[in-house]
């Protein structure tokens, strides 16, 4: 088993950086990295100690943990050395351990060892790669339920009561000499709609997960001079688009990556919409137009104090398919009379003030509403990843035939052959139900033997 | 040098339904065989229930004879009940059953063997294996007989170490009345199998003068039979009723009091039994909620007044056995003629062999029925056919015959021994089979005929009825996608008065068939009057279960598919399971013990926990 080792922390520069080594030979480069070669160190303990060259010239003072074998995060011998963030020195450090017998460690092969001695499940490693990627707390929270096993326990109610349906129907095909109680489809079918709902509130629970992990990307569009770049650095929070009275002041889109009540999101400001007025400001319209293409939800800026004019109703028609938010600006002003006339009710409209920040919470909460996240950082349990998503969904249509068939009085093994196929799509993720267990349940809930 | 009184190529040891098999399949090949057992007269015996074939086995039997074997034919012959079991429901569960007359049952078993060639029968207990460098050269009888032989068919039931008990009173016995192999068993543990032990139980025998009929509900046999083998064209022996009834209150009391004479509640009975054919102690005891069980009186022929108390299990004492009898409503004058008993028995771990029922531990030798922790007469006897046809195959050189879980019950069954063992005695239900809906007992031919015509175990005359059966459904199939039934057609309005939904201006009879409550009769009737009058309801039944059920196969296939596309990977043969830190001693001793190929065999070992299983998908990924 080779002992291979990696930079833990992000690259660039930084305060710290952390050197990680796993594998059976992890004390011993330690040992030949601060050159004493009897330093066995009490495992789970910090000490400052001085990391040398070959030539034993210093290279660094470094904090270095030891973790014995298997109370670490990969089950092996591992070894941490907390450098000084310079990539420099990282760097040296790490072709240090490489010349000491260490091998540079492949993507994900330090959780791919965890995984292998069984620190954790393919789930959990799945819910690590979440948390390293998180950059949120409630992405991170989200990928910490699920590395406790917290997913599938929530499957556990609804397969479970598959699990019952499923041997009510198999026993009254394979014991159709013995006395059981007649199936009864009425009750059946109620259950087997509970465990619909039950899979199906988890699954939905995506929309919301997705856009925890990965954000959403939100794009303020509007004809020139509405305000939008005002806005945008409101809601970023500094000075970092410029504004003026001029008309086609923004020429690029700009972007800036903010959190808004836990959930990641990237806002891009752009350039207004109209007749363009020479080759860059040409160019800034059409950029605007990809970038509205590409995000989740569009915040549609108006401004208040005077009529539509027909720039606004254009853009007002082309995003009506959009997911958008209505902004009309400029609400502080005296003569704001905003006639809401030719907008669709079904769109959500806000009024804001970008001058004096009025209606700014009533956005957000707008621009996260359709998402069905108000407040990430305190809902239950999400579906964050898109393989439990597909699992899940295609459980759920499973499951939904099976209903269909049962309604239209279709043989068992029918009905049943969806079942199955639903629980092997929650197995997946739960861990597989054999044949066995099903039929020791079987066994177990009726006198089977003729 | 080994000297023996005579030789052959393969000897089949055991002479009940998996041995019959055997050494069948084995002279039919080409072998020169012999089979050995205990009592010529008792060859074919049904030790249990006399009946043949239900949900799951019927299929086995059906499968048997696709592949060119012996059972189905001699059941149609001696059946004297035949029903199709699970008829209102899919063609795909739907299983033939029958009872069977049991002494007929045997004498015609034994007339077919004695008429096969290059089968000899020899008489006489197997007392050795006679094994040189982990080679099979022959066996040692009794006697003192030496038998030579390159393969050898461990076939020997329950008689491998077998104890009987009724009350606290003990034997050893290989059935009731007939002597158990001691040395036999002692043999293969000294060999180094891993042996176990297992129990099963049977119930009281009555005379059939002393039951009040009038008191039980009559079951008729089917009007129209369906048999077994593909070859039968009529059932010829008259058909029997059989008789439902139910246990009293009074009865379960009675148990209850003298539960401390049952030596499977006394701790006299080590055996594990199986779940789904508990002794009636064992119904009373866990299900004490019922205030009755469901008994059935099964007339063991037309020549003899034994009836054969189904449901009734016991290895109480035979006295008490009597009184019990007597508190069954109809039986209060019943007389016993044989008592029940319990029987445990050995049996060799299956994870010792290989799909082709060939011990890994020493060439030659197989294993087939019992003996493998199965139970069932149709368990065993696929396990015969499979072990005869390797044995004959094993002996000639040709290669290993096995059967894959997607094409069979039999693959089915194979499978699961070989890589999941056992923990009670295997039975074979439809729910064990992931491909369920592909492997019906109408389409075992479809499915199997061609393996057994390769093996050249399928003679001419049936091969040549597969071909034009093949080519009627064929036809029927064709009829079904070009007939359309329309609006202006005189049977139109009864049709959709019977359907839920709309027909449309037209619909092919294809489509119709799919609705729910059409049944095969209707569209044999809405056929062209011509093409329907020469078309067996047999094969349209099967061109419409194929199309029924075509649909719902793709879907699963891909379900499966999809979510085992790492089955094919290998786990390293040299893989130590003990250096994989994550493994608990539970999951390593499983693991050991059935020796995964790859990781589809690992998913199906039975206990082997979620994240056992990525701990090996990794390690596997790891090294491959």
């Amino acid at each position: 088993m080779d002992t291979i080792v990696a930079i833990a922390t992000s690259p660039g520069r930084s305060a710290i950086g952390l050197v990680r080594l796993t594998g059976p030979s992890s004390l011993n480069i330690l040992q030949d990295l601060v050159h004493k070669p009897l330093f066995t160190p009490e495992p789970k303990r910090l000490f400052l100690k001085e990391i040398r060259r070959e030539s034993g010239e210093l290279l660094d003072s470094a904090l270095v943990c030891y973790f014995e074998a298997p109370h670490s995060f990969t089950g092996e011998d591992m070894v941490e050395i907390s450098c000084h963030g310079s990539p420099f020195i990282l760097r040296q450090v790490l072709d240090l351990t490489q010349s000491l017998g260490a091998r540079l460690a492949e993507p994900g092969e330090f959780t791919l060892r965890a995984c292998k001695n069984g620190k954790m499940n393919l789930t959990q490693a799945e819910a690590v790669r979440d948390l390293i990627n998180a950059r949120t707390n409630a992405a991170a929270a989200q990928a910490l339920r699920q590395l406790s096993g917290e997913l599938s326990a929530a499957l556990q109610p609804p397969k479970h009561k598959l699990i019952q349906i499923i041997v009510r129907l198999e026993s009254a095909l394979e014991f159709v000499e013995d006395d059981l109680p007649q199936i009864e489809t009425k009750q059946i079918g109620e259950d087997l709609l509970e465990v619909v709902s039950g899979v199906g509130r988890l699954a939905a629970t995506f929309a919301s997960g997705r856009v925890v992990r990965d954000g959403i990307k939100v794009t303020i569009v509007g004809t020139p001079n509405v305000g939008k770049s005002s806005i945008f650095n409101r809601l970023v929070g500094g000075d970092r688009a410029i504004v003026t009275e001029i008309a086609g002041t923004t020429r690029d889109t700009i972007s800036e990556s903010i959190i808004l009540h836990g959930v990641p999101v990237s806002l891009t400001d752009t350039a207004g919409i109209r007749e363009a007025e020479g080759k860059i400001e040409e160019l800034g319209v059409e950029r605007t137009h990809r970038a509205a293409a590409d995000a989740d939800l569009l915040v549609v800026m108006l401004d208040g104090s005077r009529e539509l004019i027909a720039e606004d109703r254009a853009i007002l028609a082309q995003t009506k398919q959009a997911k958008r938010v209505v902004a009309v600006n400029k609400c502080d002003l005296p003569f704001f009379d905003y006639v809401e006339n030719g907008l669709k009710p079904s769109s959500k409209v806000v009024h804001v003030s970008a001058r004096t920040g009025e209606g700014l919470d009533q956005l957000t909460t707008a621009i996260l509403e359709p998402f069905g996240t108000v407040d990430a950082e305190t809902v239950g349990l999400l579906i964050t990843d898109s393989r439990h998503y597909d699992l899940l969904r295609r459980a759920q249509s499973s499951l939904e035939s099976s209903i269909e068939l049962l309604n239209q009085s279709a043989s068992e093994e029918l009905v049943l052959a969806g079942l199955h196929n639903a629980l092997r799509f929650l197995g997946e993720i739960t861990g597989e139900t054999t044949t066995d267990d099903i039929l020791a349940e079987i066994f177990s809930t009726f006198c089977i033997g003729k | 040098m080994m000297v023996f009184d005579e030789s052959f190529d393969v000897i089949v040891i055991g002479g009940g339904h998996a041995g019959c098999e055997a050494a069948s399949a084995a002279a039919r090949l080409g072998a020169q065989t012999a089979l050995v057992t205990l009592n010529l007269d008792l060859i074919g015996q049904m030790s249990c229930n006399p009946a043949i074939g239900g949900i799951a086995k019927g299929h086995l039997v059906r499968e048997i004879d696709a592949l060119g074997g012996i059972m189905g034919k001699v059941a149609d012959r001696t059946g004297i009940q035949f029903r199709l079991l699970n008829r209102s429901r899919g063609p795909a569960v739907q299983s033939p059953r029958t009872q069977a007359d049991r002494a007929l049952y045997r004498t015609e078993m034994r007339r077919v063997l004695e008429h096969t060639p290059n089968l000899q029968l020899r008489q006489g207990m197997v007392f050795d294996l006679l094994v040189k460098n982990a080679k099979i050269r022959g066996v040692e009888m009794q006697d003192g007989r030496r038998i030579g032989a390159s393969a050898v068919v461990v076939a020997a039931g329950t008689f491998l170490n077998g104890l009987v008990h009724t009350g606290k009173r003990t034997y050893t016995a290989g059935r009731a009345g007939e002597p158990a192999s001691i040395e036999l068993a002692e043999t293969l543990k000294r060999l180094g199998f891993p042996v176990g032990r297992l129990k099963t139980g049977t119930p009281p025998r009555i005379d059939g003068r002393t039951i009040d009929w009038s008191k039980f509900k009559p079951q008729e046999a089917d009007e129209r039979p369906v048999p077994f083998s593909f070859s039968t064209e009529n059932i010829t022996q008259p058909q029997i009723k059989c008789y439902v009834g139910y246990t009293s209150s009074l009865l379960h009391e009675t148990i209850r009091k003298n539960l401390n004479q049952s030596p499977l509640y006394s701790g006299q009975i080590k055996g594990v039994g199986p779940r789904y054919c508990p002794s009636i102690e064992d119904k009373v005891v866990k299900f004490a909620e019922k205030d009755r069980h469901q008994l059935f009186l099964e007339p063991e022929g037309p020549e003899t007044n034994e009836v054969y108390l189904n449901g009734f299990s016991t290895s109480l004492p035979a006295a008490l056995q009597q009184d019990l009898v007597r508190m069954i409503p109809g039986l209060e004058e019943a007389r016993i003629i044989r008592p029940g008993y319990a029987i445990e028995y050995d049996y060799v771990d299956p994870r010792e062999l290989g799909p082709d029922l060939q011990c890994r531990r020493i060439t030659g030798l197989f294993h087939a029925g019992q003996v493998n922790g199965t139970t069932g007469y149709e368990e065993a006897a696929c396990q015969g056919l499979l072990a005869g046809i390797n044995a004959a195959g094993f002996v000639s050189h040709r290669p290993v015959f096995r059967l894959r879980r997607e094409e069979s019950y039999i693959g089915v069954l194979v499978d699961d021994l070989i890589t999941q063992g056992v923990d009670e005695p295997y039975r074979i239900f439809t729910s064990r089979a992931e491909y369920r809906l592909a492997l019906r007992y109408d389409n075992a031919d479809a499915r199997l005929c061609e393996y057994g015509r390769e093996l050249g175990l399928t003679g001419d005359a049936d091969w040549e009825r597969f071909n034009r059966r093949r080519d009627r459904i064929a036809t029927a199939k064709a009829l079904l996608r070009s007939t359309r039934l329309r609006r202006a057609d005189a049977a139109y309005p009864a049709v959709v008065a019977g359907v839920s939904g709309d027909l449309g201006d037209s619909i092919t009879l294809e489509d119709l068939a799919r609705r729910p409550g059409v049944t095969p009769d209707l569209i044999h009737r809405l056929l062209p009057a011509e093409a329907g009058r020469s078309m067996a309801l047999t094969d349209l039944e099967t061109a419409l279960a194929d199309n029924l059920y075509a649909g719902y196969i793709r879907v699963q296939d891909a379900v499966i598919q999809r979510l085992r596309h790492h089955d094919t990977t290998p786990i390293p043969q040299d893989l130590d399971f003990r250096s994989l830190n994550g493994l608990s001693h539970e999951m390593i001793d499983r693991l050991e013990r059935s020796r995964p190929q790859t990781l589809g065999d690992a998913r199906r070992v039975s206990g082997l926990t979620a994240a056992a299983l990525s701990t090996l998908y990794v390690a596997a990924s790891l090294r491959s």
